[in-house]
């Protein structure tokens, strides 16, 4: 095969500018792979998500009850819209695990009926026996954590009462994708597990005979869960329902969607970083490249190649540079996918993970890269295409530096090499700023990652050091009277305990509305506070509402304003209250009151949900110990596991992400430095190597580029800043939810860090220059015209 | 009047370079001295060798043997630092393509020397000396090919060089343009009293010459004195 001689030299062309041309192939490598890697992860995790959900039958509503009749079900099916009920047994239970100090908490399902609602994914073993009275599946996580296998044995405290269950099998549930305890905000597998069992084992232990406690259902395609919502509300209020709650409320699905709107973000703000810089660095360098080749291009039209030949060779120079960056992106995003989906196969329980390749995402990738390459390569030959062969075949007319700040810098005292690198700057507005800005956007990718370490320790500082004070927060089984807490004060190793008292309701201000749970506290509580925006505790009102800033902002809610409350527990009571302040809180959407005004309210009187501990550390695991054969207890939210599990979490996330994005934002500085400065370098290389024969030192030839490339870097420094800064606070609104809020903490070791590491990537890139200036050709600088 | 005395010697200085399987000696053997504040004029046709021993004279270049006594010191035998420091203090040069630097003026051009120089004179001065006082603001695209050649030489002398290496200086000009050039270089060479070689193919040149030296295969094959000098003004060619 014949090679044309264009296209020969394109590829000889392409040997000869390796370094940039890989410095360019690796920013654009950088774009698709954060487009692929971004995309499929999302993808993946959606497309997981539906297909686990249509499969295997996720409820779209889901309401507790105290205690009714499985006859109600019949009318909860004629309820327009309705196509399955499920009703339920759910309680929790305590398993007795040996070796583990701190109790842990199961809650017991009573397992779906056939084509039932959120139907199980049998990892192992089998289903119980429908009549079995002692067969259980339990949850995969849970299972792995205490290394139960099928036949193993399970001891569970069931209302008071021991049970010895035989394990058939290892499941997942839709309902589990992210299975939280009550109360905690992070998952922990070894003291939080489902267990599903045949409904008459559960009917006998919670008596519930004829009964349920639970009821989900799964409604037909398009049917609104609002008014579905309140059908049911009405047929569950006279049992005790707490309100019906859309998936939007059910945890797993939520901390689900919270994932999925973060990376939906990354995917908005990461790739067009990346592209638009790898266009800019394509069109820098092509833009040089083409007027070195200005000559040849000039000749070749002489000879005869048409202007469409000519761009076409160029063209294909710079898709051979994309094809490779392209590659290298489809080869790295799918790398990082996979390790993505790895990660969240690991955090959510998923029974498959959809990660397949979408040919469009990557065909999308291909083209908005090959798109912004040749982008920037068009203006460059559009200019020399237009050039009569003649001209362009005389060198070109010596840059005229009249306009190039000569006035100003006339005024301020420099060294000649000073001024020659500040004109030089000013003559090349576009490259400059592109350059700056390119710089600029490796500075922002860091600053707006690694303002989240700071950010996490303020939350960790402010919800654990200041707010949430205690070692261990008790959740009784179901609300006691106030004398329960003296109880709890004998209890080996207790130093102080406090009640509190929570009662699921819903307030509505105007046409907005959000569940919550309102928590009750003693006035003088001092474990468990409230804190100010200022971060002073505040105490508890009379009467009225402390809300959190999450809440009020959901809200409308100001200080002063007055909010309904209907409490969806006990006497259900529908209340005015006034908004007496607001605090921050960054989990979930708060809501406080005094514990006696809470009682007066919800016309209750005194009752408490619980209290929370503070322990003698000695005598913690005597406390454990009393607190798992103690029938009032429910769950244990035990503060220092909640801390170190929230840490563990998201240091292992985070860790992943500031990796990538590290190498991201080098790759960036360092393709930016490497080609400014290659450019810089062929402009001025004659000037510079003139500079050497008037006698300049190799230090203060190189000074002259380097120079260059510091002012660049250093304009980019504050722009980088703000524009992460900008970043950072898009990201914070794009990741807040109702389960939680993330701080923008951005303090300036975030800027120093992001400053520090561009400049390192800046230096590297400036080494490898200074040994080209350190080879110029003196003498073929006298003897030769531009 | 500066002094007479040898300032620059060359003893049987040779160089030889591969140019791929074959081996090129472009001087071969040369000896030369050269007096303080002499004007000479190096002849020959391409290839000939002389500007490779312009430069190794002015020290950009290395020699494969022999030596260059420069005030009794063999700059053959100076490292890469002590070159640099040498074509700083004493070497002026002056380049066929003028070599200015675009986006500075014509005074910041020779400031650009003054400024690392040991005992310069004043930019204006310099410039003064190659009669371009009025053009101190502009830049090279704003000067003809003849000006910016004097602002070349303005600023090879700036540094008071002990000797002025002109290679080709008027191989780009005109006639008229190439004698105000050549005018500038006397001027340079009688105020500042530099050992001034200038290299070129133009043999008319020589008359304004102290001494002419013609380079043929690597070697000096010819060397004339000149009893009087002519004005570069009454030149043409």
């Amino acid at each position: 095969m014949v090679i044309p001689p264009l296209r020969r030299k394109a590829m000889r062309d392409l040997r000869r500018l390796w370094a940039q041309a890989l410095a360019i192939a690796l920013v654009l490598a950088a774009g698709v792979a954060t487009l692929i890697l971004g995309n499929g992860a999302h993808r993946a995790l959606s497309e997981t998500r539906d297909r686990y959900y249509t499969d295997y039958r996720f409820a779209d509503l889901f309401s507790d009850v105290v205690r009714a009749p499985l006859s109600l079900v019949e009318d909860m099916r004629r309820i327009e819209g309705v196509i399955r009920v499920e009703a339920r047994i759910v309680k929790l239970g305590r398993p007795e695990i040996p070796g583990l100090a701190e109790p842990a908490s199961v809650l017991l399902v009573s397992l779906p009926g056939e084509e039932g609602l959120n139907a199980l994914h049998l990892r192992a073993g089998r289903l119980p026996d429908a009549t079995a009275a002692d067969e259980a599946v339990i949850s995969q996580d849970f299972a792995l954590a205490h290394g139960l296998q099928q036949g193993a044995r399970l001891v569970v405290v069931m209302n008071g009462k021991r049970r010895a269950l035989s394990v058939t099998g290892i499941a997942l549930s839709p309902e589990f994708i992210y299975a939280l305890g009550p109360g905690e905000i992070m998952p922990d597998p070894r003291r939080f597990g489902v267990v599903w069992l045949p409904r008459p084992a559960l009917e006998q232990a919670f008596d519930l005979k004829g009964a349920f406690s639970n009821v989900v259902l799964g409604l037909a395609p398009g049917v609104s869960g609002a008014g579905v919502a309140t059908a049911l509300d009405r047929l569950t209020a006279p049992y005790g329902g707490g309100g019906a709650t859309g998936r939007g409320d059910q945890i797993s699905h939520a901390f689900l969607d919270a994932e999925l709107r973060q990376l939906g973000a990354m995917v908005k703000i990461l790739p067009p970083i990346f592209l638009l810089v790898a266009a800019m660095l394509v069109h820098m360098t092509l833009s040089r490249l083409i007027t070195l080749e200005r000559e040849q291009i000039g000749l070749l039209k002489a000879l005869g190649y048409s202007p469409v030949q000519i761009a076409r060779h160029y063209l294909e120079f710079v898709l051979l540079i994309a094809a490779a960056g392209i590659l290298a992106g489809f080869a790295a995003g799918a790398w990082l996918g996979a390790g993505l989906a790895e990660l969240y196969a690991r955090f959510f329980s998923f029974p498959f993970l959809v990660f397949g390749t979408d040919p469009r995402v990557y065909g999308l990738a291909a083209l908005v890269t090959a798109l912004a390459a040749v982008a920037g390569a068009l203006q460059s030959l559009r200019a020399v295409l237009a050039l009569p062969p003649a001209i362009a075949m005389a060198p070109p007319v010596p840059a005229d530096y009249r306009q190039s700040g000569h006035g100003i810098l006339q005024a301020i005292p420099l060294r000649q090499t000073g001024r020659m690198v500040v004109r030089h700057l000013w003559h090349w507005p576009v490259r400059t700023a592109s350059s700056v800005l390119g710089m600029a956007m490796a500075v922002a990718i860091l600053v707006a990652s690694l303002w989240s370490f700071g950010s996490i320790d303020h939350m960790i500082h402010v919800t654990f050091g200041l707010a949430e004070r205690q070692d261990v927060k008790m959740i009784f089984t179901a609300p006691e009277p106030l004398r329960a807490l003296s109880e709890v004060r004998h209890m080996p190793g207790v130093m102080a305990a406090e009640p509190f008292r929570v009662i699921p309701a819903k307030l509505v201000h105007g046409t907005r509305s959000k569940r919550v749970a309102v928590e009750g506290r003693s006035a003088d509580a001092r474990l468990s506070r409230v804190l100010a925006p200022d971060l002073r505790p505040m105490p508890m009102p009379a009467d009225g509402l402390i809300l959190s800033e999450a809440l009020a902002d959901a809200m409308a809610l100001r200080r002063g304003d007055v909010v309904q409350v209907r409490f969806l527990e006990g006497k259900r009571t529908v209340v005015d209250l006034p908004v007496s302040g607001i605090s921050v809180g960054f989990m979930g959407l708060g809501a406080s009151m005094d514990l006696a005004a809470l009682g007066r309210a919800a016309g209750e009187g005194p009752r408490i949900s619980g209290a929370n501990l503070l322990l003698d550390p000695d005598a913690t695991p005597a406390f454990f110990a009393a607190a798992a054969s103690a029938p009032k207890t429910g769950f244990l939210n035990v503060t220092d596991l909640t801390v170190s599990r929230f840490r563990a979490t998201l240091a292992e996330n985070i860790t992943l992400m500031i990796t990538v994005y590290v190498t991201l934002a080098t790759i960036i500085a360092m393709g930016v430095v490497y080609n400014f400065s290659r450019i810089a370098l062929s402009e001025q290389g004659r000037e510079l190597a003139s500079l050497r024969v008037l006698g300049f030192t190799r230090h203060e030839v190189a000074g002259v580029i380097l120079l260059e490339l510091a002012i660049v870097v250093l304009l980019a420094q504050p722009l980088g800043w703000l524009i992460g800064h900008g970043i950072g606070l898009a990201m914070v609104a794009a990741f807040s939810s109702d389960l939680y809020r993330v701080p923008f903490v951005m303090g300036r070791e975030v800027y120093a860090t992001a400053s520090l590491i561009v400049l390192a990537a800046a230096i590297l890139s400036a080494l490898a220059i200074r040994g080209r200036v350190d080879r110029l050709d003196l003498i073929a600088v006298l003897k030769t015209r531009e | 009047m500066p002094e007479r005395g040898t300032i620059i010697e060359a003893r049987g200085l040779t160089k030889t370079y591969r140019n791929g399987p074959t081996e090129v000696r472009a001087l071969r053997d040369v000896d030369f001295a050269a007096r303080r504040g002499e004007f000479v004029v190096v002849l020959g046709p391409s290839g000939s060798g002389k500007s490779t021993f312009l430069n190794i004279l002015g020290g950009i270049d290395s020699a494969s043997s022999g030596s260059v006594l420069f005030d009794g010191q063999d700059i053959t035998r100076f490292g890469e630092k002590a070159l640099t420091r040498y074509r700083r203090d004493h070497v002026g040069f002056v380049f066929q393509f003028y070599n200015l630097v675009p986006s500075l003026t014509a005074l910041e051009n020779v400031a650009l020397v003054t400024e690392i120089a040991a005992r310069p004179m004043r930019p204006e001065e310099a410039l003064d000396i190659v009669g371009l006082s009025g053009r101190h603001g502009h830049f090279p695209a704003q000067l003809s090919g003849g000006e910016q050649q004097r602002v070349a030489i303005a600023r090879a002398i700036a540094k008071r060089p002990d000797l002025l290496f002109c290679d080709e200086p008027t191989g780009a000009l005109d006639s008229a343009t190439g004698v105000l050039v050549l005018d500038a270089l006397v001027e340079a060479n009688r105020t500042t009293g530099a050992t001034t070689l200038i290299i070129t193919h133009n043999a008319t040149i020589q008359q304004i010459a102290d001494r002419t030296l013609r380079f043929a295969d690597g070697h000096i094959v010819d060397e004339i004195a000149n009893a009087t000098r002519k004005r570069p003004g009454d030149l043409s060619w």
